[in-house]
């Protein structure tokens, strides 16, 4: 798709933030995102071409700006309700009951 | 089919990857030296085909042999294996006014992003 | 406080509600049995502490050491690499591109971030944002010179884009001055910025 994510040649975007500190990993939720979609990839859950394609959709504006692995979270979260395996009611429950420490 | 990975397959999985390449006879219709340009294809679907290089004429370089197919197995319409091919595009070409004409991009092209250039 | 902090979020609550979308989606797979948290933990284990561009130092030494080994790494990058003991998760067909007198690679993925995990480890975030994406294709020595790399007029920028599942990893030029050094001295040389051809190896002191 003619998505945002197509960025060859665009112009707009700015310097390039080149950070030579950063860790691999900026906090536990990026940790885990990562962890989860290599072993949801790997269980079947998805092949990498959906993955893609799940991220591709985001809202343009959304896309540009959020975090990578909230690209995965995003992604994670769409194909595990696409293919049944949650719903959305489930992660909005879940998601509800962990910020009131209910979980 | 959604299932829990073992981890006690973990390490193989790290040391072995999955490959996307196929193992299929495939016949390339493409080989290096080949003037080719390619297609203005616009779907509203997964592909690996950028915006800026449609429409463009390059050479092919190399022949990496067959993959899966992203524009197909993205959708679940099966793997579709062809050849993948490295493709050289001059800044000129892709850029129009680039200042450095003769630096060069070369992208993965997938056979059915390709088609002989015009007139050939 | 929570960590996720990226520097362009405006809104203070936005980084915890990350953090809870992660618990709630890992918890869920993890009560229905389809994801092991100590595999989280051991993957997490593996790429942060253990595969990383050290690991694509050794395999440029090694080339600069060994020219038959040059040889076979630019001719099968895959099974040269493997020599050394790097495979695997975006890794498994892989392409050696080299620097010349004449030539200077860069790569990229425009569409995403793609790279050669098994030899660099995890991209940085800036190989993976719009300004790096966008850019590299379109202005390469504009790029360069952010990185404080400055080419001479007369040598040819070559940019690969990673669209499909090659990765590609450039072996720089040996600099000057290293005659004599072991493979080991080598490695020490090769930063990860000159794998990807946004940087140019160390010189010897």
């Amino acid at each position: 798709m003619n998505g945002i994510h197509d960025l060859g040649g665009r112009h707009g975007h700015g310097p390039i933030d080149i950070d030579p500190e950063q860790p691999v990993f900026r906090s536990d939720s990026e940790r885990r995102t990562f962890g989860m979609f290599i072993l949801a990839f790997a269980g079947g859950h998805f092949n990498v071409d959906q993955f893609r394609s799940a991220i591709e959709q985001m809202k343009p504006a959304e896309y540009l700006e959020s975090t990578y692995y909230e690209h995965w979270l995003h992604a994670l979260e769409t194909l595990c309700v696409e293919n049944g395996t949650l719903t959305k009611k489930e992660l909005d429950d879940r998601f509800e009951a962990l910020s009131k420490g209910t979980h | 089919m959604p299932t829990l990975f073992p981890t006690d397959m973990l390490d193989g999985l790290i040391k072995t990857g999955g490959s996307c390449r196929v193992n299929v006879n495939v016949k390339p219709g493409f080989a290096p030296g080949d003037a080719v340009t390619a297609i203005n294809i616009n779907p509203k679907t997964h592909t690996r085909l950028p915006t800026y290089i449609r429409g463009k004429r390059g050479v092919v370089m190399r022949d990496h042999g067959a993959f899966v197919f992203p524009d197909t197995n993205s959708q679940l319409k099966g793997e579709k294996p062809q050849h993948v091919y490295s493709v050289m595009f001059e800044a000129g070409e892709l850029w129009g006014d680039a200042e450095f004409p003769k630096d060069k991009v070369l992208i993965d092209m997938f056979e059915d992003y390709l088609k002989p250039v015009e007139g050939k | 406080m929570a960590a996720d902090h990226d520097h362009h979020h405006h809104d203070e609550y936005r980084p915890s509600e990350i953090s809870l979308r992660v618990k709630a989606i890992e918890s869920l797979l993890v009560e229905k049995k389809l994801l092991d948290p100590v595999a989280v933990d051991k993957l997490v284990d593996a790429y942060e502490n253990k595969i990383g561009p050290h690991n694509g130092a050794r395999v440029v030494a090694k080339a600069w050491s060994d020219p038959e080994y040059r040889k076979r790494l630019l001719g099968d990058g895959t099974k040269a690499i493997l020599e050394l003991g790097y495979s695997g998760i975006q890794g498994e067909d892989m392409v050696v591109v080299e620097n010349t007198p004449e030539v200077h690679n860069m790569v990229v993925c425009t569409l995403c971030s793609c790279y050669p995990w098994p030899t660099l480890g995890l991209p940085p975030n800036w190989y993976k944002a719009p300004p790096y994406r966008s850019r590299a294709v379109i202005d390469p020595r504009g790029v360069l010179k952010e990185f404080g790399v400055e080419l001479p007029k007369t040598k040819e920028v070559r940019v690969w884009d990673s669209n499909a599942e090659l990765r590609y990893l450039v072996l720089p030029e040996r600099p000057a001055g290293t005659e004599g050094l072991s493979e080991e001295e080598l490695a020490k040389l090769v930063t990860r910025d000159s794998m990807i051809g946004v940087g140019l190896p160390k010189t010897p002191n």
